[in-house]
This record gives C-alpha cells, structure tokens and sequence, in this order.
C-alpha cells in the first residue's frame, strides 16, 4: 500500500517534468544543489571519524543534526512550502484508514531530493561512529541516523500542517501568529550559542549544549553512535524510546490536523448584516483614486489579508524580520548585514506574486490592463503592509540597540535594498510565475515547485544583497556622515532600481500577458 | 445610417476567427477553426466535451495565444490592437477562478473601474445588477464561498456591467438553477434585442434551441457545420444533428451488462 502511494508521488514528480524545458532544467539544478550539499555534508560530518577527534565528535554530531531538524522544520516555513503533489484532500473519498493514509503520505514525503540529500550527508555521522567506536557504535549509528530523517519528515509535516489549519479559521489566525514568533524565537537561544562559541572559543559551554541536545529529540537520533563508542551502550535504548515516541506523536498530531484538514471547515458564517455603502466606497479605502489604479491597489490590500497563502508570507515575513535584527541587535555585533537582509527579505515574497491569485489574472488580461499599472499597483499593494513595517523594525533595532541616531540610516539601508530586492524581484515574478495547486493549505507546493521557489528566493536575495553592497560600504567608510545622508540616499537607491525594475517588468507583463496567465493556472 | 470606419475584418461582423490553431504539447486542441459570427446575432457554440471550445474563445478574446490565424472582434484585431478590442468586449470565461476574496459588490467595482468607468455609475450598475441576479446588494459574503450558480451570475454581471457590444460566455448556464437561467435567458434575450451580440457556448441543445439565432457545432477542435439554426437544424431536432455531425455511439445494450 505504501509502496503505491510512493510510485503515485514519483510519477506526478516525473509528468510534472515532462514536456517542460525549463522545469526540467531547474530540477537539474536543484538536484545538482542537492548532490554537492549532500557529498558536502557527509564530509564535515566523517571528518571528525577520520581525524580521530571523539571530542568534536561529541560537539559536531547533535549539534548538526539538531540544526538539520530545524531546518525542516523552518526551511519549509520561511522558504520552500511543503512538496504536497499528494494533497490528503484529493484521498477523502477514498476507502482508506487513517494509517494507512499517514503512512502512505509519509513514506511518499521521503521519496524527494532533500529526504535523500540529508540521508547521504547525515551518512558521514555513520563513517565517524564506525571509525571511532566499531562496527556496533556504527550500526546504532545508522539506526539513529535513519530514525532522524524520519524524524525530519515528520516533523516539517506535522508543523506545516498544524498551520495551515490554524491559519483556516478566522479565530485561530492570531494564536498561530503568536505560535509562531514563539517558534522564530526559539532561534534566538541558538544565536547566543553559536555567537558565544564563536567569539570566545568556549569549547566547554559548546560541548555542555552539545551534551543537553542530545538528550533532546533534536539531538538524540544522531549521537547514538557516539553513546556506543564512548562505553555509554545503555544510553541508546533511552534514546530510541525518545526519538521514536517523538514521532509518533508528531503523527499523530499531523494526522489530527490532516482530519480537519480534510473535513473543511467551509465558512460557517454566522448572520450577517446588510451592508449598505456604496459598491465602490466597500472595495477602495478612503486615501485610493477613485480609477483604475486605486481599484487594483485596493484588491491587492485585501488580496493580501484574506487570501491565506498570502497571509501567511506576510506573517512569516513579519516574524521574521522583526525577529532576527532584534535579536541580533540585543546580542550581538550590530544589526547591520541583518537589515540588508530583511530588506531584500521583504521584496521576495512577490517572487511568485501573479502565482498567488491563479487563472483569476484572467480578469485583468480581458480588460487589459497596462503591465505598468498593473505591476505598480501590485508593489504599492504590498508596500502598503512591508513599508510600515520596515519603519518598525527600523525604529525597534535603534532602540534596542542602544544607538536611536541610527534609526533613520537604518531606515534608509532597508529602503535600498527594498526598492533593489523590487527591481529584481518584478521582473522574476512575471517572467518565471508558477502555478500554485489549489488546495488550502498556504504552505502547499507542487512538486518541483518547492525547489524552483526555493531557488528564485535565494537568487534574489543574493542579488538584492549584492546589489545593496555599495550602500552598505558607504555606511561603513562614511562614518557619522552616514548618520545625516544614509536615508535620503538608501530612498534615492532604492527607487531608482525599483523605477528601472518595475519598467523592466511592466513591458514583459505587456508583452507576455497571455503566457503569464498561462504559467500561473493550474494544470487540470 | 453612417458606417463606422472600415477597420479590419469584415464589415458587420461582431466577430470573425480566421484559420486559429492551438496545439497543447502533443494534443492539437484546435485544428484551424474559422467562423463569421454577424452582429445582433444570438451565437450558440456546441460541442462534446474536450472538443475545444474553451480553447477556441479563450483565443478569440485574447486570453489565449493561438499558434497561427487572426481573430477580430469588432474590427479590431485581438492579437495586434487588444486595447481596442477589449474595451467593447465583455468576458464570461469557464473554468476560471474570479478574485474570489472580494465580495460580490467588491469585485463589481473592481472590474468597473479597471474598465476605466466612473466610480458613480459604476455604483448605480452594480447595484442594479446585484439586485436583478439577486445577489444581494448588502451582501458581506466572499464570492469563495459562493454558491456555483452564485459564481456564475457574478461572472456574468461583471461581463456586463460596462455595457459591451459583444459578449462571450463560456458554459453561461452550467450549474445554474432554472429559476436563474431563466433571468439570465431574458436578460440575453434583451440585450440581443438592443443590438448586442452573444456568444456562447455550452452542450445543452434545449437552450441553444430556445436562444439562438445561428450555432456551430465544433468536434474535435474543428468546425463541422455552422450557420443560422433553421439552416443547420433543418427538418430534424438540434439532438439528432448534433449528435450525426459528432459521431457518437448509440448504446445497444450489450455493454454494461453488469450494472
């Protein structure tokens, strides 16, 4: 039964590549990326075995493995959604037991390059253990390694899941929000670790978290092999207990969630009452032009409140950048390379912006719509929520900091990069849309899609940080000067390279509508 | 009676498709579909399921790029001049999602003002229109959660709303109560009266047979036989000439027998 449901993902993997140049190239890429992470990964991890190091042994194997859980967890929040080519929704007729559905779909999870990629690095831990402890430390080593991977897939599920059902109802919308900044704060810790174990090279405090994480579900599949070769045997079991009880309950908690999920929970709108403005006074708020400029404004506004998918980039992107700066900010060095980063961060969320609405762009191809307008419109829709924003984190970093004469210099950092992550991203999104699949969860992805999302998100952001440097050296050589100009510069850089983005990606809009529609419904 | 400008196309044709192709990977879903459709007719496009229709007047109204030939609305050419043959063309596609995260009288607006009207008439139409398709005019709810019938009568009021001279509907009457396609009919009808053109295209003969003045069947991404009713019907029901020119298969009994 598994076995079909495995087969089932592989061949809507493989038809989703047939016929599709470009989709086939990015695949190429992507399992390039994967490949060169993997080999990579597994030598960091054997160089421990090799050199015959049991101490950093003890340090690299929970430590990594703990920072490879979250990175499924997070990874597919923050950037790439979750592979749902296999959407549960689509089983809900079937005759089929729950477990046998979990199963099915979590087995079919693994079968993807990341599954494989971490299974190929997290395989180095294997050669470390064998060559440290014998084959029998090896052995549990693997044991462990494999049960991590499992661990890893379930946990990415579970979490997404758990949101996108969260993020459904109207009441649970704002207790997910808060989930998760608790969630992006829980970086917070790990930051001071790493900051701390870097700066004052305090190999002791590294190897206590080392040892406390590995008595955690994070750390746990991935140092049992060093427990066997260190002469600490009965620790294993302990662990298999916790590794395994660990996922089964994030299973059963995925599977929970997928119940509802299924079900639906079709808006079960109470009475309502009449609403008696004006058509155009409900669509536009007061401060939009009355034409067609301000109507697609205001449609991108709402779009971007009611639509889920679209929320939840906005509130993953507001955790975030809010969160890292600040933590930065209150620990570390300065927030600095940080805010070219949430700048840019900010801009990547249009990369698919026309993917987001689907086959409903026809609308706006029939009555045809300037690209110019319509790109424009569609960046000051966003800004409306990111600028504000932006302001804050400004505002917030200054303060916490210690240092408020920044504000405004940090303010105009993220202007440039922005209005630089803009100029870049317009063009890409009209260029390279992709369909999203219609289902209800906001993280969900075609498969393929994850990847080529995760790729143009990346690539943007290189560009947009590259791209920024020059404002970042001036920052640097100007000193107190850049106090008094970092503002109306960063404001002059930032739209000058979303004026020649947003021409860029208005002429392609003009000349490719039809294609664009094309490239953002979803096969049927 | 002064002619307008002799733009392209023939003169008194409200639409007018030359020789589209549209091939999707290995499938040729259109194999040159050519079609006159004279102004202030009623137009039925019939066909079986997957026969192209969709594809055919995704093409015609520009939301679609053909692989070769010419379709003009109006005179205008879609695929050179779409600015100009959009302004009087009012869309009702099958098959595609409306921004279904506005209300009904939001997204009335919305398409009101991308077509360039003024925000009051805009306000007095779509009232009007939520009031006759009744819609509701006070209504909160989001077209998501609409009803199929619902999102095909805000479909169709928002083809309306800047008063075209052509309309193009694809399945106008699918999934719509008979109370509603009845409202629908006689707003057509109307419209037809008042010098518009329609057409549209569906599977269901009794409705084509009611409405329209002219029909074409299309099979297999080709037109097989087109022209006024009278004409294509002849002596025989619209089922029987429909279901000739398509080649279906009659069942004999012998198949299914395990039912």
């Amino acid at each position: 039964m598994v076995v079909t449901f495995v087969r089932l993902k592989l061949r809507i993997m493989a038809n989703g590549l047939r016929g599709q140049t470009s989709r086939v190239a990015v695949f190429v890429v992507g399992a390039i990326a994967a490949l060169c992470l993997a080999v990579g990964g597994w030598f960091v991890f054997a160089l421990p075995g090799l050199l015959g190091e049991e101490r950093a042994a003890g340090m690299l194997l929970p430590l990594g493995g703990a920072a490879l859980v979250l990175g499924w967890l997070f990874l597919p929040l923050v950037f790439f959604g979750v592979d749902e080519s296999l959407d549960p929704a689509r089983f809900a007729l079937l005759p089929l037991r729950r477990r046998t559905l979990i199963s099915g779909l979590f087995v079919a999870s693994l079968a993807g390059l990341p599954a494989v990629a971490t299974l190929v690095a997290t395989g180095g831990m294997v050669d470390t253990a064998r060559r440290l402890g014998g084959p029998f430390a090896g052995l549990a080593q693997l044991v462990g390694v494999v049960l991590g991977l499992l661990l890893c897939a379930a946990i990415s599920r579970s979490v997404t899941s758990a949101f996108a059902t969260a993020l459904r109802s109207r009441r649970a919308r704002d207790l997910a929000t808060i989930l998760l900044a608790v969630v992006a704060a829980l970086l917070g810790p790990l930051q001071l670790a790493a900051a701390a174990g870097a700066e004052h090279a305090d190999w002791d405090r590294v190897a206590d978290v080392a040892a406390v994480l590995s008595w955690t579900p994070l750390g746990a599949p991935y140092s049992m092999g060093l427990d066997v070769a260190e002469g600490r045997a009965w620790a294993v079991p302990i662990k298999l207990v916790l590794v395994l009880a660990s996922i089964t309950g994030l299973l059963w908690w995925w599977s929970a969630t997928l119940e509802r999920a299924m079900v639906g929970t079709a808006g079960a709108a109470g009475p309502q009452t009449a609403d008696t403005s004006l058509p155009v006074a409900r669509l536009l708020f007061r401060w939009l032009p009355r034409n067609r400029f301000g109507a697609l404004v205001a449609r991108e506004v709402r779009y971007w409140w009611r639509e889920n998918r679209r929320r939840a980039t906005l509130i993953t992107f507001s955790v975030v950048g809010v969160f890292l700066p600040v933590v930065l900010a209150a620990t570390g060095p300065g927030p600095g390379p940080m805010l070219l980063f949430v700048g840019a961060l900010a801009a990547v969320s249009l990369a698919n912006q026309f993917g987001f609405e689907g086959s409903a762009y026809a609308a706006n191809v029939a009555a045809g719509v300037p690209g110019r307008v319509e790109v424009h419109s569609r960046a000051a829709g966003y800004s409306v929520y990111v600028v504000p924003l932006l302001v804050a984190i400004a505002i917030v970093v200054g303060i916490v900091s210690g240092r408020p004469a920044t504000i405004p210099s940090a303010l105009g950092v993220l202007a440039a990069t922005y209005g630089v992550g803009l100029g870049l991203v317009l063009p890409i999104s009209v260029r390279a849309a992709y369909a999203l699949p219609d289902t209800s969860n906001p993280f969900a992805m075609n498969s393929g899609a994850g990847l080529t999302k995760g790729l143009m998100t990346f690539a943007a952001l290189f560009g947009a940080v590259v791209v920024s440097v020059p404002i970042q050296v001036a920052a640097f050589l100007l000193g107190d000067v850049w106090l008094w100009i970092g503002l109306p510069v960063g404001l002059a850089y930032g739209a000058g390279a979303y004026l020649l983005g947003s021409r860029v990606a208005g002429r392609l809009v003009d000349t490719r509508m039809p294609e664009l529609l094309a490239a953002v419904t979803p096969r049927r | 009676m002064t002619l307008p400008v002799q733009r392209q196309g023939e003169a008194g044709q409200a639409m007018s498709l030359r020789g589209l192709v549209k091939q999707f990977d290995t499938k040729l879903a259109v194999a040159g579909v050519s079609l006159e459709v004279p102004a202030g007719s009623f137009y039925g496009l019939l066909g079986p399921n997957g026969a192209g229709k969709t594809t055919t007047l995704s093409m015609a109204v520009g939301l679609l790029r053909p692989d070769a030939g010419q379709a003009f609305l109006l005179g205008y050419d879609v695929w050179a001049d779409p600015a100009g043959a959009k302004k009087l063309l009012g869309v009702l596609p099958d098959g595609v999602r409306l921004f279904d995260r506005l209300t009904g009288a939001e997204l009335l607006a919305y398409h009101g003002l991308l077509r360039g009207m003024d925000a009051a008439v805009v306000d007095q139409r779509a009232r009007e229109l939520l009031d006759v398709l009744e819609l509701g005019a006070g209504n909160r709810t989001l077209i998501v959660d609409y009803s199929a019938g619902m999102k095909k009568k805000i479909g169709l009021a928002c083809a309306l709303l800047h008063a075209p001279r052509l309309l193009v509907l694809d399945e106008p009457f699918e999934a719509v109560d008979p109370v509603s396609a009845a409202l629908i009919r006689d707003i057509l009808q109307r419209y037809v009266a008042g010098g518009g053109t329609v057409v549209f295209s569906s599977h269901v003969m009794e409705v084509v047979e009611r409405l329209c003045s002219h029909v074409a069947i299309l099979a297999a991404g080709a037109i097989r036989v087109h022209g006024p009713l009278e004409q294509v019907r002849g002596q025989r029901s619209l089922e029987d000439v429909f279901v000739q020119v398509v080649g279906g298969r009659t069942a004999t009994g012998s198949e299914l027998a395990w039912l």
